[in-house]
């Protein structure tokens, strides 16, 4: 998807998880949502420390994440909120 | 199918029947515990209910929990040599948070405070071996009740074929629990499950005991909860990788079904042709099925009534009874045809990849993309639509969209519809050859219905039930082969709960709507319909129905579609004394136009596009929510919007 370049600029910041393109594995640093929001992300995986990769985007534009070999189907609106970084030896 | 129904309906009382009778498991259970309770815990899509019908089969019931729409199913297992267990099968939860009914239920049952069980004597704990990790986290807090315990680890067969592997006992060693692997669907592993299940007949129920809270996190830690998930997932992965597991490769069928099914183009064009498949087969499809009920009914009916002396129980019995269960059963074959269709999306996979693509829709509407096929199914009959919102799981769209499937035009109001617009709107092109004045009417009128359903979810989400958006989250599971054995348990399911649920209050109001036809009695006989207590209704609620353009004979068919929109055709006609009305009935027009003028007459169409005149409906939102407040807020909601929206068109034209 990006060329080393970009991946090495971006590498070690926190992005959000919408900024991410397809198929680019990237760790979950932190949930941007009050506890009772966040708890059904922790309850599937999405755990900050997990490895997650953003797999297709929905016809309307939604992504689909793969965490811990299972597919979830989030909104945009989710995604916004979910702090990432790409994660460390996957740009080589 | 239809005979086991009624059977376990009409013998629950039998407590000292023999062992092994299908029929009256339930009720056995408040006897001294002589049978262990197993409660089966799993998250959802991992193959719980398919074990749970592979273990009991037939031997089951279905109840809701006390005051909500859970369903209690609880099935009784044979072991051989007069050994049984009880078990009781979970509702499909994603953790302990009690966030939700099912989760409360769950966690309230595992801990044994679910009114009517006790506490579960051992667990089966069911998980998808090809998602072994993250199910593990959700099962793991059920440890510590310290029960025996079996983890089935199911769709063995799936991991192995994806190129993973676990070793079941190094992983049941490091948790403490037996472990085996299964495939619920196939049937493999599961006389290891009934090996445990053996056991702990053999061994009995345990003694009663105080049992430890069951939660997602431990409670008054200063740890923040994300914290508390990480250190739990850090120690599943440190007990899988003991057990040698390795995490099955993607799966490519999957893949390539998501890339069609999730296309930007093919996917929302296969996601219409769904559509107006389960439309079409709602309508057409199940129509002869329809066609056939009722001509068995009513051939019974009259084949009764031949054999019966003349009598007010006769008329009784045909007329009110009779046709009071007939215009149930009516239903199932739509009801049918809709779960099979639903359940063929559910277990293969692409009911959740429809909600996905329907969700921005219904996102700006304030419903979810779950909701849409059952409201598309609404269209047919919002009996099976109401049923069908179980499959929405947040509780709030699934009230929402309880509340505004009735809204959506219904084919029981096709005949209103076609009695009036024939009577009452000259058939001119609109649209050249394509559209005439007459569809155009009847379109107008489905889309006045969308209107309506669209406003009150806007409305419903801001008031009643207001509240943090959901963050929407839909997993979505591999695709599989639905098992034939699954879809028809789930259809005898349905259909037993369909019939025992809505049958009772609907038989009731069937027999008062007849009480009211047959007082007065004149000459000891049942009076003409204008003199009966049904017209003296009429009469009463004239007043009310004036400003709508209505007089009392509109008003007797008012209260007699209370029953069933269409019942107001067949009502008129009497009135009127012409014989064999029916919506292409000339007469019966000719009648109409000289009690009604335009103005009542299209104020007439729109109170039927509002009004919730269908007990079949009320039934069933009663049992669905469990309780009258729902049935009862929206019939009132749905009636002041008839009322208004019929003064406003009275008025106006």
């Amino acid at each position: 998807m990006h060329d080393t370049r970009t991946n090495t600029n971006r590498a070690g910041r926190e992005l959000r998880l919408a900024q991410i393109g397809l198929h680019e594995e990237v760790e979950l640093v932190r949930i941007d949502l009050p506890d009772e929001q966040a708890e059904p992300l922790l309850e599937r995986g999405l755990l900050p420390g997990c490895r997650l990769c953003p797999v297709r985007l929905s016809p309307a534009g939604d992504p689909v994440v793969m965490v811990d070999g299972t597919l979830l189907a989030l909104r945009r609106e989710t995604a916004d909120c979910l702090c990432v970084r790409l994660a460390r030896g996957l740009a080589d | 199918m239809s005979a086991s129904g009624p059977r376990s309906v009409r013998r629950p009382a039998a407590p000292g029947s023999e062992a092994g009778s299908t029929a009256t498991l339930g009720e056995r259970s408040q006897a001294p515990p002589t049978r262990p309770l197993v409660a089966l815990v799993g998250p959802p899509n991992a193959g719980k209910s398919t074990l749970f019908n592979q273990l009991t089969g037939l031997r089951q019931k279905i109840a809701n929990y006390p005051g909500v729409t859970v369903e209690k199913k609880l099935g009784v297992v044979d072991l051989g040599d007069g050994l049984e267990v009880e078990l009781v099968d979970l509702p499909g939860v994603n953790g302990f948070s009690a966030r939700t009914a099912d989760e409360r239920i769950t966690r309230d049952v595992l801990e044994g405070r679910a009114p009517g069980l006790r506490a579960p004597d051992a667990l089966v704990l069911i998980v998808d071996s090809t998602r072994l990790e993250p199910h593990l986290m959700l099962v793991e807090p059920t440890l510590a009740l310290g029960v025996p315990t079996l983890l089935a680890l199911n769709m063995a067969d799936e991991l192995h074929a994806r190129g993973g592997a676990v070793d079941p006992s190094a992983l049941g060693e490091a948790l403490g629990v037996t472990a085996v692997e299964t495939n619920a669907r196939t049937g493999q592993g599961l006389d290891q499950v009934r090996r445990f299940l053996r056991a702990v007949a053999e061994r009995g129920p345990l003694p009663e005991r105080a049992c430890p809270a069951v939660s997602n996190v431990a409670k008054g830690t200063p740890l923040p909860m994300a914290d508390q998930f990480a250190r739990r997932r850090r120690h599943i992965a440190e007990l899988t990788r003991r057990a040698g597991f390795r995490a099955a490769g993607p799966s490519a069928l999957t893949r390539r079904l998501d890339a069609l099914f999730l296309h930007r183009v093919w996917g929302p064009l296969i996601f219409l042709v769904v559509g107006v498949v389960v439309f079409q087969a709602m309508f057409t499809w199940a129509t002869p099925f329809m066609d056939g009920v009722e001509a068995v009914i009513a051939g019974s009916g009259e084949w009764l009534a031949a054999r019966l002396p003349e009598s007010w129980f006769r008329s009784l019995l045909i007329d009110g009874v009779w046709s009071g269960v007939g215009s149930v059963l009516v239903f199932l074959p739509q009801i049918l045809v809709l779960f099979l269709f639903l359940g063929i999306l559910e277990d293969s996979g692409y009911m959740a990849r429809a909600a996905v693509i329907a969700d921005r829709l219904m996102y700006r509407v304030g419903l979810q993309g779950r909701a849409f096929l059952p409201l598309l199914s609404a269209y047919a009959c919002a009996v099976p639509a109401v049923l069908a919102a179980r499959t929405v799981e947040d509780e709030r769209d699934r009230l929402a969209t309880i509340f505004v499937a009735p809204f959506m035009t219904c084919s029981a109001r096709l005949p209103v519809y076609a009695l009036l617009i024939a009577a009452f709107i000259p058939e001119r092109p609109l649209l050249g050859p394509f559209m005439g004045t007459r569809a155009a009417t009847l379109l107008g009128l489905y889309a006045l219905g969308v209107l309506a359903a669209v406003g009150s979810a806007f409305l419903l989400k801001r008031t009643l039930l207001r509240g943090e958006p959901s963050s929407f989250l839909m997993e979505l599971p591999p695709y599989r082969v639905p098992s034939l054995r699954s879809l028809g348990l789930r259809l005898v399911d349905r259909t037993r709960v369909f019939l025992r649920r809505a049958g009772r209050i609907i038989l009731l109001v069937a027999v008062v709507l007849w009480g009211l036809t047959q007082v007065p009695r004149v000459d000891g006989g049942a009076p003409p319909i204008d003199e009966s207590a049904l017209a003296a209704a009429g009469h009463v609620i004239e007043p009310a129905i004036r400003p709508l353009g209505f007089d009392w004979r509109i008003g007797v068919g008012l209260v007699s579609s209370l029953a069933a929109r269409e019942v107001i055709v067949a009502t008129l006609g009497t009135i009127y004394g012409v014989e064999d009305a029916d919506e292409g009935s000339i007469q019966l027009q000719a009648a109409l136009q000289r009690d009604l003028d335009l103005g009542s007459a299209v104020a007439l169409l729109v109170f039927f596009v509002f009004a919730l005149q269908c007990m079949s409906t009320v039934a069933v939102v009663r049992r669905e929510t469990g309780g009258w407040k729902w049935p009862l807020i929206q019939w009132s909601y749905m009636l002041a919007l008839a009322y208004g929206g019929a003064f406003l068109a009275n008025w106006l034209i």
